[in-house]
């Protein structure tokens, strides 16, 4: 089981996730609206993962990202959850240390493939680390 | 009208079409409401927002803010769908239900958004929801372009507005 951080400012989406991470046998050990909570809640909980949004207010998910990569001498495990598919804005996030990204709409299935690319004991099915040269398959 | 705003207008539509194509799909095959008719594109002097109307902006290249309205009853139908068998606590039903026309509006626009231009990238802000229904008169500067989604359960008005230069004269989204 782990312990996951979910930060989306979209109260609709966080049920969601919670529910499909719940579903899946994870526990989630906090909610955070912006990317700045998120930054906060990453130094008191120090999650196993955290679903991180990239549009979002205050901070969004991008520099929230790169915020926790420093503290956390990117060690921190963080799937960027995004509708905005471009190339670019997933290679950065990648480049910055996002360990995976999730296309909106979210459903339970690519979490649990999400999930399963980075902690290979829930991977549903035979799965790499995902790298930026995964793009060129995805798009 | 200088080179670079030729080359931004030519593409504007091809930054519109995805939007109205996604939007058909994703109400289809995401949300199982089917779609019954689009209506012909226009560019009208103002444009009444609906109630239930979410606000989001681009940056980068090209420069719009486009709107998606719903219905009341259309609204609650994609609340119903998304949540699920989710359970919902009373307190937060407005919020959720505010927060499902955000994120179903931030669903269609991002997945639809390219940048025929150059490839960069094109940034979207988070969906902003107008609460009260709002009329905006077109400025001399600006272009409207509305279409609407029909469904069973209501309509679903798209609306882009931006700098006229941004705009084909004659709109041709065939």
């Amino acid at each position: 089981m782990l312990n996951i951080l979910i930060v989306d400012d979209s109260l609709a989406i966080r049920i969601k996730m919670k529910n499909y991470l719940k579903r899946l046998g994870h526990s989630i050990v906090g909610e955070a609206k912006d990317g700045r909570e998120a930054v906060q809640m990453y130094k008191e909980l120090t999650p196993d993962l955290i679903t991180m949004d990239i549009s979002m207010p205050i901070m969004n998910g991008v520099d929230s990202l790169s915020q926790i990569m420093k503290i956390s001498q990117l060690n921190a495990n963080v799937i960027m959850i995004t509708a905005n598919g471009q190339d670019g804005i997933v290679k950065d996030a990648l480049k910055l240390g996002a360990k995976g990204f999730i296309l909106k709409p979210v459903s339970e299935e690519k979490l649990q493939d999400s999930i399963g690319r980075i902690f290979s004991e829930y991977s549903s099915a035979d799965c790499d680390q995902l790298d930026e040269n995964d793009l060129d398959d995805v798009f | 009208m200088n080179e670079e705003s030729k080359i931004i207008h030519t593409y504007t539509k091809d930054i519109l079409i995805p939007i109205i194509k996604r939007a058909k799909t994703f109400l289809e095959d995401e949300m199982n409401i089917d779609v019954f008719n689009i209506s012909d594109i226009t560019c009208p002097k103002n444009i009444h927002l609906k109630k239930n109307t979410v606000m989001i902006g681009t940056s980068g290249s090209i420069k719009l803010i486009i709107t998606l309205g719903f219905d009341d009853m259309l609204l609650d139908k994609l609340v119903d769908v998304f949540i699920g068998d989710d359970d919902i606590e009373d307190a937060n039903l407005e919020e959720v239900k505010n927060s499902v026309a955000c994120e179903i509006t931030n669903t269609i626009i991002g997945n639809a958004i390219d940048n025929p231009i150059d490839k960069s990238n094109i940034y979207i802000t988070p969906p902003v929801l107008i609460y009260k229904a709002k009329t905006i008169e077109k400025n001399k500067d600006s272009k409207f372009v509305f279409v609407t989604f029909i469904t069973k359960y209501g309509e679903i008005e798209l609306t882009a507005v931006g700098p006229k230069e941004q705009f084909e004269n004659e709109l041709d989204f065939k």
